[in-house]
């Protein structure tokens, strides 16, 4: 029975990822199938002719390119801004004890019930007098607000579980508030800033309700728009070129989990203190 | 290592960033004026065909220089809203005029009605100058419309041996009967996309004698009698008792009826008349289709029109001049190649009858620019939150009703209770 368990264990991860892949292949599988292939009712994963103009398509079509870069810079940006705010806060949040700490978690829960439509019109106008309506800068800052309060609420998390009998132990060493900070804190909280930064970089990267309305200048379009551009009206959907646009809109999302997947490590504090 | 340079490269976005935000300039009073166009044209041959216009406006108007300001047709609607009330719209709106009429009863279009020439005015049929239509005020210019037609296999139609009907219209009877002679050998007659079934059953309606509607604004009532039901019952008749229509064509979209109707699973299949270009792309090689004559009920071959249209935002410094711009995007030669890229059907006449003479010949065209004299206002454009009907109250019926979950009489009272308890 034991001898079975081992290889049951890894047909089963096989399915798992299987069924977590599967969209992106198909997704792929599209991108390279004629439009007479993608609309007849032959359904195979591998394509009968591949047909790679899709992809010429998509990138000669709408300034595929130029967007990407819009979203990258936006994304980068705006995960870097969230980061270094919310560090610090969520500290002071999972530290601080008190009416305070309970009054900062209470808004930042308020803060995420006004539903987009709510506040998309006072943020435009707001944007506009400041001169940032219509710009990516605006974007980066929409972004960063809005993705600010649950990154708060993940990293506050990550910090709570840091025990504080560990910088307790560094004080007593001799370290001052900075260094156990930078010491000991920070590095033990890493797998906590890696997931944070990708929960936001990812919510930036896809973001389309904010983008949509707040850019006006097809130059500062970002990746969603120009890929909700190929769903034309009276239903006429590009599905080849926009499943080629959406494959290639997916590397850059895979590059930045690749680089920090690495420091999603767990474990660091484990016997780190006793009893 | 690898941190720093992400944080670095991060750092330097963001000065790249707040540069290129200090830096965008306006525009110079000194200069010619300039309209922004947001155009929704999503076709690569019709964002050409609209480049192709407007440069060529561009050439002859050097003092009145029009931008294209891209956008896509999702969410143009709350682009559109916040744009209108943040005071940042467009000087010309391309849209349609289910969208462009709730604008215009909000104050946010310009009449365009005394910049609408002699010529234009009767070169566009009165119906669609109708949908167009505001107390009274022409709020749009109509460019390009679309009809429902039936596509054939001829080979299906011709081993059932059906005549291929080629009068100037068929009737509903005659497509029915079609569709029960070339129900056989594992085929069936028909496939109709209707998992959104509430804009063919409303386009529809006027050649039933349906209305649905009586009055406009908050003030209208629904109707739901004879005329209205009498496509559904059709319909239901077709799938339930004929056993004619492919079942699961009933529950998809009309561009996933098209599948079975390559594979010849469906004889024939009602879709939006821009089909035409996806199927002469799309068909298997050798797979010969033909457009059957357009539709027509016991009220005639009327549908309901619903044009993409030429608006222009009220609070434009340049009206007249966005008017003059549109007047001459309309014109035939423009409208006919605009229509043509789109494989849309002309609100104009003329431009329709330029086109037809254009590609008559090719199959489908004429059948599907013949429909277009046929289209007409709808009174649904016009009733406030009919877009809230359609979404919560008439879909889910109608998808009730063609799945037996309820009868017509349910129907019947789920339309006119759900339209009264949402205009309460």
């Amino acid at each position: 029975m034991r001898v079975l368990l081992r290889p049951a264990q890894y047909l089963a991860l096989a399915a798992y990822i299987l069924f977590l892949g599967f969209p992106l292949l198909w997704l792929i599988s599209a991108s390279v199938k004629s439009s007479g292939e993608l609309n007849s009712l032959t359904v195979s994963l591998l394509p009968q002719q591949w047909h790679w103009d899709n992809y010429s398509d998509a990138l000669d079509r709408q300034g595929l390119v130029h967007s990407a870069g819009n979203s990258l810079v936006v994304a980068l940006v705006s995960t870097a801004l969230v980061i270094v705010i919310a560090l610090p806060a969520s500290y002071v949040l999972a530290r601080l004890k008190g009416k305070i700490r309970a009054a900062g978690v209470g808004w930042i829960l308020v803060s995420q019930v006004f539903p987009v439509v709510l506040v998309i019109l006072p943020l435009f106008l707001i944007l506009r007098t400041i001169g940032l309506a219509d710009s990516l800068a605006g974007l980066t800052l929409v972004h960063t607000t809005y993705t600010l309060p649950f990154a708060l609420w993940m990293l506050q998390g990550y910090v709570s579980a840091i025990p504080v009998d560990l910088e307790e132990a560094g004080a007593m060493d001799g370290a001052g508030r900075w260094t156990v900070l930078r010491r000991i804190v920070f590095p033990l909280l890493m797998p906590g800033i890696v997931a944070t930064a990708m929960f936001s970089f990812v919510s930036s990267w896809n973001e389309f309700f904010f983008a949509l309305v707040l850019l006006q200048s097809p130059e500062n379009y970002t990746l969603p728009i120009t890929l909700n551009m190929f769903i034309g009206g009276e239903g006429k959907v590009s599905l080849g070129p926009l499943a080629a646009g959406a494959v290639l809109a997916a590397i850059p999302s895979i590059v930045f989990f690749t680089i920090l997947r690495r420091r999603l490590t767990s474990g660091l504090m484990a016997g780190a203190v006793k009893g | 290592m690898k941190s720093r340079r992400l944080v670095a490269a991060a750092l330097a976005a963001a000065a790249s960033l707040l540069f290129t935000a200090c830096s965008s300039g306006g525009d110079s009073a000194d200069g010619p004026v300039t309209l922004k166009f947001q155009s929704l044209s999503d076709q690569p041959a019709a964002i050409a065909a609209t480049n192709k216009i407007v440069d060529d406006w561009n050439k002859a108007h050097p003092d009145i220089k029009v931008e294209v300001v891209q956008a896509g047709w999702d969410g143009v609607y709350d682009k559109l809203i916040t744009q209108f009330n943040a005071g940042s719209a467009p000087d010309i709106i391309h849209y349609e005029a289910a969208g462009v009429v709730p604008f215009a009863k909000d104050g946010y279009l310009a009449d365009l009605t005394p910049y609408l020439s002699e010529q234009k005015k009767t070169d566009i049929p009165k119906g669609v100058l109708d949908s167009v239509t505001v107390d009274n005020q022409v709020i749009a210019y109509p460019t390009e419309l679309q009809s429902y037609v039936v596509f054939a296999n001829r080979a299906l139609l011709q081993k059932a041996g059906v005549t291929i009907p080629t009068g100037d219209t068929m009737t509903w009877d005659q497509l029915r009967e079609i569709a029960r002679a070339t129900t056989r050998d594992g085929a069936y007659g028909l496939g109709w996309g209707l998992s959104s079934p509430t804009a063919a059953m409303v386009a529809l309606a006027p050649g039933f004698g349906g209305k649905y509607f009586d009055g406009t604004g908050t003030d209208a009532k629904i109707s739901v009698g004879q005329g209205e039901m009498a496509l559904p019952q059709l319909v239901d008749a077709m799938a339930h008792q004929d056993n004619s229509i492919l079942p699961v064509t009933l529950t998809q979209s009309g561009s996933n009826a098209l599948a079975p109707f390559y594979a010849g699973q469906t004889a024939m299949t009602i879709q939006g008349s821009f089909q035409a270009a996806n199927i002469a792309k799309d068909a298997p090689a050798g797979f010969d289709w033909v457009v059957l004559p357009p539709l027509a009920g016991p009220a005639g071959p009327a549908q309901a029109a619903n044009p993409q249209t030429l608006s222009v935002n009220k609070d434009s410094a340049h009206v007249e001049q966005a008017a003059q711009f549109i007047e001459f995007f309309t014109n035939t030669e423009n409208l006919a190649a605009l229509n043509e890229a789109d494989a849309l059907i002309p609100a104009t006449t003329s431009a329709r009858e330029a086109l037809t003479t254009k590609l008559g010949a090719q199959n489908g065209w004429k059948e599907i620019l013949s429909s277009g004299q046929y289209l007409t206002s709808a009174p649904y454009l016009f009733v406030d939150k009919y877009a809230q009907w359609k979404d919560t109250v008439a879909t889910p019926a109608y998808q009730k009703f063609l799945a037996k979950q309820i009868d017509a009489n349910g129907l019947s009272k789920e339309l006119t209770d759900g339209w009264n308890s949402i205009n309460r």
